[in-house]
């Protein structure tokens, strides 16, 4: 390692994190948030039975866990344009990895609702709340709280597939690092350091991770 | 002032209440007593509305509610004019007694946060908890958590409250702050539907006493009668069977 490698290095770290804050980041947040939204969706669909609808959401979990997210992705981004429905990158990657994230969490939210005994929505029902007031209010909160360590450990996971994003033309923090070193041809101290970046991404949100979890213990 | 009328349930083929109907005074305690499977606590549920009976109806004061369907500014008005205490207390483990209290004043009956509170503290004091507004209900007792639960019931101030079971979940050593709390609102007027098992507390505290067996209201007296001078053969052998441990009883139930 010589010293204009060493200069390299520190000169695309810059690039490589601001990737990583302007693209993955965003990615991640943009598509956890969908995503969740989609999960609760589908969980509520099957815990109150709704009759058509639960078996649909079955479909789209079976669907989405059991194909790759890189077939996905070229689907959605090399396969849509050729019967007119065009997406850029960025809403490619979004789309695919919020429904990824929607069929995952669906049996982790599921389960966490579950696990707030029913009588305290029946206890909102006398009090004179609709069904989604009192799972506003009583249910999701408690519910996010038990979901909360597999929810962080997904979010994690999410911030490492979004380099998937890599091979639908998204310039993120891999394929940044690619450009960079097809000029000057140093592929592992690139990578070497693309990797780097993630790891410092998942590291602060590990240790927001358990921030959090010891704040909501102190709350019951 | 609240009477119940025809009202009847069943779950596929089995008839579980038929077509029971009952008076209640205003400021009557009314206990339902019953072996299990005898429909006391589908019969309050469904006067609760926390299941639809298939049909009867609800009168209460001035308003008579369709116990089949009640909908939007109907079934709001109905449950700020009924409170309901479950056997399993059931309360908002994310919320502390005060927000327990409050959450139905504010959230749907839309009033004020201040005003709300003002309530809840009153109504935690009136059941003696005035020392645990702010304890979750993780950090209570049993017993403290049914009378948090009586709190909640009672925010709307309504004109009946329902418990189910309300002891049932407690230690022995508990059961009595909460019938205390339940003796005291007795005194203040309260009108209440009791289902129970505690014959001591129908005997000394309700003023009607229900017997129910088979989804049917089978004898229904003030409670001295009730106890004194049963009529019906399955009534007076209840309460043998329920109020003595006598060892004369055989294993079988066999009287005497």
């Amino acid at each position: 390692m010589n010293e204009r490698i060493i200069n390299e290095l520190i000169e695309s770290f810059g690039k490589l994190l601001m990737a990583g804050l302007k693209v993955s980041l965003p990615l991640t947040i943009a598509s956890f948030s969908a995503g969740l939204i989609i999960a609760f969706l589908v969980a509520l669909a099957q815990i109150a039975k709704v009759p058509v609808l639960r078996h649909l959401v079955r479909v789209y979990v079976w669907i989405i866990r059991c194909t790759p997210m890189i077939v996905q992705l070229f689907i959605v981004y090399f396969g849509l344009p050729s019967i007119g429905i065009k997406f850029n990158s960025f809403v490619s990657a979004w789309l695919v990895m919020s429904l990824s994230v929607g069929a995952y969490c669906s049996e982790t939210v599921r389960a966490a609702i579950q696990s707030v005994p029913v009588g305290q929505l029946e206890a909102c029902y006398c009090d004179g709340l609709t069904f989604w007031q009192g799972m506003m209010h009583v249910i999701v909160p408690q519910a996010l709280r038990t979901a909360f360590p597999p929810l962080s450990n997904s979010i994690i996971g999410l911030v490492k597939d979004t380099s998937l994003a890599y091979s639908v033309a998204l310039v993120e923090i891999l394929a940044t690092a690619q450009r960079i070193a097809a000029r000057t041809y140093d592929y592992f101290w690139l990578y070497l350091e693309a990797g780097l970046i993630y790891l410092i991404i998942c590291s602060v949100l590990t240790v927001i991770q358990s921030r959090a979890e010891a704040a909501l213990e102190r709350r019951r | 002032m609240l009477e119940l009328k025809n009202v009847h349930k069943q779950f596929g083929d089995n008839v579980v209440l038929k077509d029971v109907s009952l008076k209640v005074e205003k400021g009557d305690v009314v206990a339902i007593l019953g072996p299990s499977g005898s429909g006391k606590t589908t019969l309050l549920r469904c006067a609760g509305y926390l299941n639809r009976a298939d049909s009867g109806r609800l009168v209460i004061g001035d308003k008579e509610f369709d116990l089949k369907k009640i909908a939007g500014k109907d079934l709001l008005d109905y449950r700020s004019r009924v409170g309901f205490v479950f056997q399993s207390f059931n309360l908002y483990g994310n919320k502390t007694a005060l927000g327990n209290v409050t959450l139905g004043l504010t959230v749907a009956q839309k009033m004020k946060k201040d005003e709300a509170e003002e309530i809840g503290r009153k109504l935690l004091e009136r059941v003696g908890l005035s020392d645990r507004v702010d304890y979750y209900p993780s950090k209570l007792s049993g017993g403290q958590q049914q009378r948090v639960a009586i709190a909640r019931a009672l925010a709307t101030n309504p004109e009946v409250v329902f418990f189910d079971e309300p002891t049932s979940a407690l230690d022995p050593e508990l059961t009595g702050e909460v019938l205390n709390v339940i003796k005291s609102l007795a005194d203040d007027g309260v009108t209440m539907i009791v289902v129970t098992h505690e014959m001591e507390f129908a005997r000394k505290v309700a003023t009607r006493v229900v017997f129910m067996e088979n989804g049917e209201i089978v004898e229904e007296n003030n409670s001295k009668d009730f106890f004194e001078h049963p009529q019906k053969e399955r009534t007076k052998e209840f309460i043998y069977k329920s109020s003595t441990w006598a060892s004369d009883t055989q294993i079988d139930g066999s009287g005497i």
